[in-house]
């Protein structure tokens, strides 16, 4: 392999599996935004018994 | 509080991410097949349509919306936690950049200057611009108040925009290995001519766009990150208080007094 295609891999393939990463984050989050508000209500403090 | 709906994917994003995408792919095929061998450098010029680029990114879109972010948030009228979780989006993707940058340059160093690497003032200023962006990320990790963070994390900020200048200057300032100015000279006079030209454009503007579809997607997951840390704040909140009246309930009921008072 040529330095020149080590560093297009090297580049590009950083960019994308950073992005495949960002992907996998934001899913996770939105998982767990999904389980939390499913989970329990927020409530008014002193309201529960 | 910011919702499930704040954070909805909106078009424009997946339209420049696309666009990002393809510009990429034809920076490739034009650096790697349709632009000829530079008549010092050969084949490896062909690294240049990528190198520069990722260090526009790094540098100077990163670097600028970080610090753009960090002032507008430490200034009292303009004050908003969106400013801090620009910043903090920008400074994660200029990171990966930074590091690509140093990474990408260092390939080509080693053939055209027969070292992986010199403490010259450009690159080393370039990897103390990659410390200070890790150096943030740690600093934005450390459990704090939110607003405390945010303050923190601005004044760490504008400490990463210091070296922007220096490693933009730097090889105006020292005698370096590192050239100066790839594209452009100091008097805006290109350097660079016909399809390699073109190719550096389409590279600067390919990377650009993604760069803005990554900060725009690492924004919403940061938006996402404090929902679910604000809801599961306010639940374990909520958990505290009704085990702390349970247990006034139980003290005030074992103080009772022998004709039955009230709780």
């Amino acid at each position: 392999m040529s330095y020149v295609d080590a560093g297009y891999t090297i580049a590009l393939g950083t960019v994308f599996l950073y992005a495949i990463g960002l992907g996998l984050r934001r899913r996770r989050w939105e998982r767990a935004l999904k389980v939390a508000k499913d989970t329990e209500e927020p409530v008014v403090p002193g309201t529960r018994s | 509080m910011n919702t499930i709906t704040t954070v909805s994917r909106p078009r424009w994003l997946s339209i420049v991410g696309l666009l990002g995408v393809v510009g990429m792919g034809f920076t490739v095929w034009l650096g790697l097949w349709v632009t000829p061998p530079d008549a010092v450098q050969g084949n490896l010029a062909r690294l240049l349509y990528i190198h520069p680029p990722i260090a526009t990114v790094a540098l100077y879109w990163a670097g600028g919306v970080a610090l753009a972010g960090s002032l507008l948030y430490l200034w009292p009228r303009t004050r908003s936690i969106f400013w801090d979780r620009l910043a903090a989006s920008a400074v994660e993707v200029g990171a990966v950049f930074s590091a690509l940058t140093c990474v990408t340059g260092s390939i080509w160093g080693r053939p055209a200057w027969g070292v992986w690497w010199a403490w010259d003032a450009r690159l080393t200023s370039t990897a103390l611009l990659l410390l200070l962006e890790l150096g943030y990320l740690a600093l934005r990790r450390v459990p704090a108040d939110p607003a405390v963070r945010a303050r923190r994390c601005a004044v760490a900020a504008l400490l990463v925009a210091v070296d922007v200048p220096i490693v933009h200057f730097s090889v105006d300032w020292w005698q370096t290995l590192h050239q100066t100015g790839t594209v452009l000279d100091p008097g805006f006079h290109l350097h660079v001519h016909g399809s390699m030209a073109w190719t550096f454009l389409l590279g600067f503007i390919s990377f650009s766009l993604i760069f803005v579809w990554l900060l725009a997607v690492r924004y919403r997951i940061e938006v996402i990150q404090d929902t679910v840390g604000d809801q599961e704040m306010e639940v374990s909140l909520a958990d505290r208080w009704s085990e702390g009246s349970e247990l006034v309930g139980i003290g005030s009921t074992s103080h009772q007094e022998p004709d039955g008072g009230a709780p």
